[in-house]
């Protein structure tokens, strides 16, 4: 399926990328975020590890302009993100939010069909072209076989793919993901980072949040690790995610396994208390 | 390759479907316009509307006697019941997709209360027509901001919280509606309210329907060339946002729109429950659940289906039923049946 490009899917754009510096947002009096540099770049995967309630979620919404910072800025290609009108935005950075339930059931291909809303205006339809796209996306996924049942009777797996489906067709090169792999099974969990690291090598530029330190050392280039809406470390996966690690964010005594191909995995240390 | 079904024969389908709906919709238009205390044979309608057309078909006396009773007593009830509702059921579709909510409608929003509310304060008063519909759509979005008011007070825009806001709202402007009832010369203005209240499609003349026709006419086009913004809109606000759609303006636009023509279908007709609530759920069971779909074919089914409630009204009995008697007894077998279908997905 490399001939995206030549449907609008992919390619147009040049390269953009998402900078932000010195992000700072409070809630109810709590500062959730406090003051956050982070960049994204295409055809890298950057994973945010943090406990619950780090701030995550919030940072992802700020990434995104859905929430206005209350000091610093978030730049797309040198543009302050307030900057960039909506539908044009939509066409650069997509958000694939975690796995949810719709009230209406909605088809997997009218679902993904919303992505082409940042290319049409709000009263036409879909056209031929957008049609194409929709199917293009849904086949590379390996998703077309579901094109016509609903979202709201697909398993969690393939409800992720139908959302991550949606970003494509809407031709961001830009994903943001809320816990992609959430709620799904060991195996799903596995094909969707391949599936993540595969759209990375096309130059798609993905930012996940994960709780699962091993998915960040196996599928990402770089991780950012949040703690009380600041950056604790930020860099190579194989340089950040260590037992060290490990112990001040979660205050788990840990070590690393490696297997002989290299790949590293965590495994507790002996139980205290 | 496999077939995606929205694109294939699903297209045609939909289209043969709306086209069915068009046919069905002028059908039901002339065959209202043939009964009555008076009735008249369907085709002698017909043949009214050619000689219009220039084609000489009746000779003057007949002409005028057809014109009386066609254009100037049937024609005002029976556009009325068309747009009344094509306009509960657009905005009921509408106001579901906005709300998330598959079980919200104009009715249980409070909507009709607050509009009905709002009007019996212009009878009380004697205002002039006008301004008792400023007044309905004035109390027809009051009502809509106490609803959603209380359901954000108690977190938001949940399923179970939004009807709980709209039952509480439409509780609170039945009560001043009772008080205004209450406070009503029990002579004249009362019974006129109750009956006004009650539902009926019969007190619209064609200078009314004139005037509201417009707004009513191009709320329901502008809700129902809005069906993919909705779609996004039903995403929730976040995802809608990242997909391109301007939610603040787009939702404050539809609510806006979706009060206004309920609001008018009360001072047209009265409250007409059930028909906001039913006609989407039947609609989504014929074309699914994406709205630009959805709102079109809900519009016309809504007509078909006031004009035949209306018909059972005028018909049924020696003396005509409220409507709005009628659409709820029609309406609760039909949506315990819709209910049977679709409760799936609300589990």
């Amino acid at each position: 399926m490399n001939d995206m490009s030549s449907l609008g899917g992919v390619g147009s754009s040049e390269g953009l990328c998402l900078e932000a510096s010195g992000l700072r947002f409070s809630y109810r009096g709590r500062e959730v975020v406090a003051g956050v540099d982070l960049s994204l770049r295409p055809g890298e995967v950057v994973a945010l590890l943090g406990a619950n309630g780090a701030g995550k979620s919030t940072l992802l919404k700020l990434l995104l302009g859905l929430l206005r910072p209350a000091a610093g800025s978030v730049f797309l290609g040198g543009k302050p993100l307030a900057a960039w009108p909506r539908k044009a935005l939509a066409r650069e950075l997509a958000y694939v939010p975690q796995v949810h339930v719709t009230p209406f059931p909605y088809t997997v291909a009218q679902m993904a069909g919303l992505g082409r809303l940042a290319h049409r205006g709000l009263l036409g339809g879909l056209g031929e072209e957008d049609r194409d796209v929709v199917t293009a996306t849904l086949e590379k996924l390996g998703i077309v076989h579901l094109a016509n049942r609903a979202y709201t009777e697909i398993s969690g797996g393939e409800r992720q793919l139908a959302l991550i489906a949606r970003a494509l067709v809407q031709g961001a090169r830009l994903l943001v993901m809320d816990e992609p792999v959430s709620g799904l099974d060991y195996g799903h969990q596995m094909r969707l980072l391949a599936r993540l690291q595969a759209l990375a090598e096309e130059g798609y530029g993905i930012l996940k949040t994960t709780h699962y330190p091993e998915h960040a050392l196996g599928s990402a280039h770089r991780v950012v690790v949040l703690q009380e809406g600041k950056i604790l470390a930020k860099g190579l996966a194989a340089e950040i995610v260590t037992p060290a690690m490990m112990r001040r964010l979660y205050g788990l005594e840990v070590e690393m396994v490696r297997t002989p191909t290299g790949h590293g995995f965590f495994h507790p240390l002996g139980r205290r208390g | 390759m496999i077939k995606v079904r929205e694109w294939g024969g699903e297209r045609i389908r939909q289209g043969l479907l709306a086209g069915g709906l068009i046919a069905l919709l002028l059908t039901a238009m002339v065959l209202a316009l043939s009964l009555g205390r008076y009735p008249l044979p369907p085709g002698e309608v017909l043949r009214y509307f050619l000689s219009l057309l220039g084609v000489d078909l009746l000779d003057g006396e007949r002409l005028a006697l057809m014109h009386n009773l066609v254009v100037d007593i049937r024609l005002p009830r029976v556009l009325a019941a068309v747009l009344v509702g094509a306009s509960l059921s657009v905005s009921g579709a509408a106001y579901q997709a906005v709300f998330r909510n598959p079980l919200v409608s104009p009715a249980l929003l409070g909507v009709l209360a607050g509009a009905a509310c709002g009007a019996a304060l212009g009878l009380i008063f004697s205002l002039p027509w006008w301004q008792v519909q400023v007044l309905a759509f004035v109390g027809g979005l009051l009502a809509v901001v106490v609803g959603v008011g209380v359901a954000g007070l108690f977190g938001g825009g949940g399923v179970v919280m939004l009807v709980l806001g709209g039952i509480i709202s439409g509780g609170l402007f039945t009560s001043v509606l009772s008080l205004i009832k209450y406070m009503a010369d029990p002579l004249n203005q009362l019974p006129a309210i109750v009956y006004w209240l009650m539902g009926s499609l019969g007190m619209a003349t064609l200078t009314d329907m004139a005037w509201v026709a417009l707004p009513m006419g191009a709320g329901v086009v502008l809700l129902a060339s809005l069906g993919r913004a909705l779609d996004a809109l039903s995403m929730g606000d976040d995802e809608a946002r990242a997909l391109g759609v301007s939610v603040t303006a787009v939702r404050y636009g539809v609510i806006a729109t979706a009060t206004l023509i309920s609001a008018l279908t009360v001072s047209v007709a009265g409250m007409i429950g059930w028909v906001g609530l039913i006609v989407p759920h039947i609609a989504r069971l014929l074309v699914g659940p994406c709205n630009s779909r959805l709102l079109p074919i809900s519009a016309l089914l809504g007509g078909v289906f006031l004009l035949l409630a209306d018909g059972v009204s005028r018909n049924a009995a020696t003396t005509e039923i409220p409507i709005g008697i009628i659409t709820e007894l029609l309406g609760i077998p039909l949506f315990l049946l819709v209910l049977h279908r679709v409760r799936k997905g609300w589990a």
